[in-house]
């Protein structure tokens, strides 16, 4: 669906505000870059008292609507002997055309005042910290009392509804509730008896806590956080430098146990990024560290130049900072990387010093098992030199006629792998983890023919701000740190290593409301279907604002006043009236709020790939509930595991995970979509998996015929008994057909992979 | 039936048709892959200097590439001017010469990147990496399908080429679906199309119980634009079962047909693409071969030698065929690879990639045929006249198909994305 938003973007620039586009896309990078160096208003003499930087100091040297009067565009065509400018070469032909184009057409220049240049440039900080999103969290009172209410956010739902002449939903049927809150805790539906008893005796609290206490909990809900954490097993591409991550599955299995344990998730962060610096922790939470560990990592050919391998480089650190910001902050940070964004008080300042950070942390596989460190710095150091001798070795042969220089460089890296080789063998048998390391990433581009990644374990490197992104144009130093906009004060810059401790307690401490703010956001939307800021991972200004502003505060307040338990915050949204409310239809009420953002009854969906595979496989009796290990094939037809088990590659995406809206985890993932097409259902008609799961479903139904067969395969299948009409359409069916087909159209059908 | 639900902007059977930006010359997209990096050299751009100076190397080839390169290594296939248009085409690709006036041949194309995966993504989606939206998702998310009971973004390919036609971050709708053609049975190329142990008749059965339950739930949960897509999306589904193992089946069309367009996969690729525009479908991807055929490190003239005449022949056919059913006005062809290939050898007797220079073509879809555009350097290293970049293309492309590359965005982490990012122009003096 185009935005309505998009009208106001008619023209080149994508990251500017309509009107003087081209000024902001191609003039003002080229000033910046090649003029102001020179001419600026910041120096105390600017060259040729040309202030490039100001509208009023460019006005002198060019003619608006006169490209030919203007002494700008004579300088910068070279035509002058005595006036040629930048003085280190000329610009492009191209980019010439853009001056001329510009100020043919007027010469529109949005800066004003004398010293707008520095102002404008600069987000204003003051004005930023003001957004919503970075103020201080608080609890508000309940706005409202009455009967409805269960909870303190159905207060601010019942205010919202009200004041928009609207009434919640009565309570659903305790059948639905069940069936509901089941699917959203552990991913898997009530059975029959489950949701009989349920009816019979609704102890909804008490339903809550024993799905809580499933291990099959962590299984639904560690899913969620891997879509945020763009979890895979191996990398977009899988060429010599960038091979699969074999032990990714540790990481995963860490996640599960994680939010089974209920580890407080400013903790859960912290651990994923610094486990291995954090006191008193078991060895085993290293595993913790698989989140920087493995993420998509760029092919670097090491016959590459420096430039490019820098530019690829740069690309990793990039992914870095938009998992981290979007997942974690709900901040689009790595709009920054070209230029300060446009809309939000961040700088490129403040994107280089967190990008130092992920060039300081060294991707690495390190022991599951506790080693002296000298030992461990040694494997560490031998398993990656080992993979990149290897991967060189493998690039640098080809052809039998290649040039000398080649071979020379080829022989030396196949000499010093061969002396690494049985050392990295038998350091590969221990248990490993893809985990991190502080270790500051340089690009070595001494060889012509060769490039290498310099690492420095224990160096750390402060990035440059590449001018308009781009590496062959370092500017100033910014040293690792956290962003202006959420420090108290001026960031200070981080000490410790990479610095990605200090990143981490930023991010849950200085930045708590925000952290809190989103992190809650996303878990009312996976609860309800739909958010209370409707774009998960941007909370900046272009991003939607909160339907329930005090809600979403008053929820993060508390949020971090129970210890940031994520179980805490399930029992307060789940024992709602609000969440409770049915999902049937009200017209009055849709021609007031078409979309439900005040919920005036609860979004029916539609299953998520996962839950309804292993609801289809809990129906039949084949769900294998073995939990942990190395990922499964989710085409392999003796798969029976829950679908958080099976393989999920970034260059490979399963087939069947897309074709179900599994996010493409090449990066973090806001939120899925949902599409209903018909590819999708010819994987019901069609497929052994759902024809092997309606056999096994039919089996189940034991000896019975006629209407009591119908009845039985409806209780597995639906966990309700049909009705008059149901049998009917049953028993006329299979005078025609088999029970087993019967069964494959029942775990088809909308019922099935639909909650109310 | 889908209006409540299209009005609630929820999820629809397939993404409908949607209204271009303004008249489109061009209402389908076949996109020729081939994958590797075709030599330029070798067929569309004839450098006689090559010959003249083998073995040499001047200062201005002194570029860096990927891999070792030694001197000029010269192109033994004769060239000659083809159709009014005088169009260079080399003695390896007869076929594409005699419909010459149909080409509108790039010269002047380059990249950013000279490594295949980079570069790839790059022809792809306008970006190195890969996470953002395919052409064909771009497309299909602009202008919608024409045609309900089929994808409206096909992907032809003998092998698996990653995700290249993924949605990214625009819907999975768009995605593109991929056909494996080294198969030439309907039923073995698509995933799930055909029921194993059912037959039509028994299939209805299940369809009509399946409507039948689904109308009873959703009269029992009141209207809901989930339930309603869903049950017109088994419709479909059930037709593009038979719709699918009609059109994806090549073995339908007259001898004589096959013949012209050859019994290959690429062949029949090409033919499965022509069958495709008949009904509807947006966007056709075709990759030649598997892995990255023409990617000629070495021994490159007697692999040209080997591939070209069936690349040659099929390409050929495509265009002629669409042009005698009256289709190639409103097709538009794109041939082309990641990159071009170096004049300098490497390894003695092969071309390394060459991301600085190279040739593409289209045909049909409103561009001028007959028409030879920009020029490399004298040995056909760099672009150095009337250069058009990836982005120019996708732009030029966009336009062909009635859409502003600069109004084509879609809103994603916290800004509007386009296929072409910030860069990009209409190469107008291509458009006929």
């Amino acid at each position: 669906m185009v935005r309505p938003g998009c009208a106001v973007f008619l023209l080149p620039v994508l990251c500017a505000a309509a009107g003087d586009d081209l000024f902001e896309k191609k003039i003002r990078p080229v000033l910046a870059e090649k003029c102001y160096g020179c001419h600026s208003s910041k120096s105390k003499a600017p060259m040729g008292g040309l202030a490039a930087d100001t509208r009023d100091g460019l006005r002198k040297v060019i003619v608006p609507g006169d490209p030919g009067g203007s002494r700008l565009l004579t300088a910068l065509r070279y035509t002058d002997p005595h006036l040629k400018m930048p003085p280190a070469g000329k610009l492009p032909e191209g980019v010439i055309a853009d001056f001329e184009r510009w100020i043919a057409e007027g010469a529109a220049d949005p800066r004003t005042g004398a010293a707008a240049a520095a102002a404008a440039s600069k987000p204003d900080l003051e004005r930023g910290r003001e957004w919503w999103a970075f103020r201080p969290v608080r609890e508000y009172p309940a706005p409202k009392a009455g009967p409805w209410i269960r909870r303190k956010v159905d207060a601010f739902v019942l205010k919202a509804l009200e004041d928009k002449g609207l009434a919640p939903s009565p309570e659903a049927d305790p059948r639905v509730l069940i069936r509901r809150v089941s699917l959203d805790l552990i991913g898997l539906p009530p059975s029959f008896e489950e949701t009989e008893s349920f009816a019979a005796d609704p102890s909804y609290e008490h339903l809550i806590e024993r799905l809580l206490a499933s291990p099959r909990y962590g299984e639904r809900w560690g899913r969620n956080w891997l879509d945020v954490a763009r979890w895979a097993e191996d990398n977009p591409t899988g060429e010599a430098t960038n091979p699969p991550y074999p032990y990714s599955w540790r990481y995963r299995d860490w996640v599960i146990e994680a939010v089974n344990k209920d580890l407080p998730y400013n903790e859960f962060v912290k651990r994923q990024f610094a486990a291995d610096l954090l006191p008193g922790l078991e060895r085993s939470e290293m595993r913790a560290l698989g989140y920087l560990g493995t993420g998509p990592v760029y092919h670097k050919d090491n016959r590459l130049s420096k430039e490019v391998i820098e530019t690829l480089a740069s690309d990793d650190w990039d992914e870095r900072v938009d998992a981290v910001s979007r997942g974690l902050l709900g901040l689009t940070v790595a709009c920054a990387r070209c230029h300060d964004h446009k809309f939000d008080p961040i700088t490129a300042k403040d994107y280089y010093g967190l990008a130092g950070v992920f060039a300081s942390t060294w991707q690495v596989k390190r022991p599951l098992e506790a080693m002296e460190p000298e030992a461990e710095a040694r494997l560490m150091w031998v398993l990656d030199r080992h993979h990149h001798l290897n991967a060189a070795s493998k690039l640098l042969s080809g052809s039998e006629n290649i040039a000398p220089e080649i071979v020379k460089r080829r022989e030396r890296v196949l000499a010093e792998l061969a002396k690494l080789k049985e050392e990295a063998a038998e350091l590969e048998k221990r248990e490993l983890v893809h985990a991190v390391s502080d270790a500051g990433i340089w690009i070595d581009g001494a060889d012509p023919i060769v490039t290498w990644l310099d690492i420095r374990p224990g160096k750390p490197r402060d990035l440059p701000v590449f001018l308009r992104g781009n590496v062959a144009t370092p500017g100033e130093t910014a040293p690792r740190r956290f962003l202006t906009v959420l420090s108290k004060g001026e960031p200070r810059p981080f000490r410790m290593g990479s610095g990605r401790l200090e990143l981490a307690s930023s991010i849950v401490e200085e930045a708590a409301p925000l952290a809190a703010r989103v992190w809650v956001n996303r878990v009312w939307g996976w609860h309800f279907g739909r958010h209370i800021v409707g774009t998960p991972s941007d909370f900046g200004t272009q991003g939607d604002k909160p339907t329930h502003p005090e809600l979403l505060d008053d929820l993060a307040a508390r949020f971090i006043a129970n210890g940031w338990s994520l179980k805490w915050l399930h029992r307060e949204i789940l024992l709602s009236a609000a969440y409770r409310q049915s999902s049937a239809p009200n017209p009055r009420a849709a021609l007031a709020d078409p979309t439900n953002s005040l919920l005036w009854r609860m979004n029916p969906r539609r299953l998520d790939f996962e839950a309804w595979r292993d609801a289809i496989l809990t129906v039949s009796g084949s769900l294998d509930v073995a939990a942990s290990g190395p990922s499964v094939n989710l085409d392999d037809k003796a798969n029976r595991r829950r679908t958080v088990y099976a393989e999920v590659s970034r260059r490979r995406p399963n087939p069947l995970l897309r074709l179900y809206d599994f996010g493409d985890v090449n990066q973090h993932v806001p939120s899925r979509e949902v599409t209903t097409t018909p590819l999708q259902q010819l994987f019901v008609f069609n497929s052994d998996f759902f024809h092997q799961q309606a056999e096994a479903l039919n089996q189940r139904a034991g000896g019975e015929t006629g209407a009591g067969r119908v009845r039985t395969l409806y209780r597995l299948a639906l966990a309700r008994d049909p009705k008059p009409k149901e049998i009917e359409l049953g028993l006329s069916f299979v005078a025609k057909r088999s029970w087993a087909e019967y069964a494959q159209v029942l775990l088809g059908t909308n019922e099935f992979i639909f909650v109310r | 039936m889908l209006g409540l639900a299209d009005m609630l902007a929820g999820p629809a059977a397939a993404a409908p048709t949607r209204a271009p930006h303004f008249a489109a010359k061009a209402k389908h997209l076949i996109v020729l892959f081939m994958t590797g990096g075709p030599s330029h050299l070798d067929m569309f751009d004839p450098k006689p200097l090559l010959n003249k100076h083998a073995g040499e190397r001047p200062s201005t080839v002194d570029l860096r590439t990927e891999r070792m390169t030694g001197g000029l290594l010269p192109s033994p296939f004769g060239f000659r001017k083809y159709g009014a248009g005088g169009i260079d085409v080399s003695e390896l690709l007869p076929k594409l010469a005699g419909v010459a006036d149909e080409l509108c041949v790039i010269r002047s194309m380059y990249t950013f990147n000279p490594t295949h995966t980079p570069a790839r993504n790059l022809i792809h989606s306008g970006n190195i990496a890969a996470t953002r939206p395919s052409l064909g998702a771009w497309l299909s998310y602009g202008l919608g399908t024409e045609n309900q009971d089929l994808p409206g973004f096909v992907v032809l390919t003998p092998g698996l080429f990653g995700s290249l036609w993924r949605s990214g971050f625009l819907p999975a709708e768009h995605q593109g679906t991929a056909f494996n053609v080294s198969e030439v049975d309907p039923e073995k190329m698509i995933r799930y199309v055909r029921n194993p142990r059912l037959g039509e008749e028994a299939q209805r059965e299940h369809l009509h119980l399946m409507r039948e339950l689904n109308s009873a739930h959703l009269s029992d949960t009141g209207p809901d634009a989930f339930l309603e897509g869903r049950i017109q999306a088994m419709e479909t589904a059930f037709r593009m079962q038979f719709a699918a193992l009609d059109v994806f089946d090549v073995r339908k069309e007259p001898e004589a047909v096959r013949a012209e367009y050859g019994t290959t996969p690429y062949g029949n690729s090409c033919l499965l693409a022509r069958r495709l525009v008949e009904r509807g479908v947006r966007t056709i991807h075709v990759y030649y071969g598997q892995g990255q055929p023409w990617d000629d490190h070495k021994d490159i003239n007697a692999k040209l030698r080997g591939r070209c005449p069936d690349m040659d022949r099929a390409s050929a056919a495509l265009i002629a065929d669409l042009k005698r059913r009256g289709l190639l006005e409103e097709t538009l062809v794109v041939w082309g690879g990641e990159f071009g290939r170096t004049p300098v050898s490497e390894a003695g007797d092969g071309r390394d990639h060459n991301p600085y220079g190279f040739t593409m073509w289209m045909a049909g879809g409103g561009v001028r045929g007959g028409l030879a555009y920009g020029a490399t350097d004298d040995f056909g290293f760099q672009a150095v006249d009337k250069r058009v970049s990836i982005h120019d293309l996708h732009a030029t492309i966009l336009h062909q198909m009635g859409l502003n590359h600069e109004k084509l965005t879609y809103r994603y982490a916290g800004r509007d994305f386009r296929l072409m990012d910030v860069h990009g122009q209409v190469v107008r003096d291509l458009l006929a």
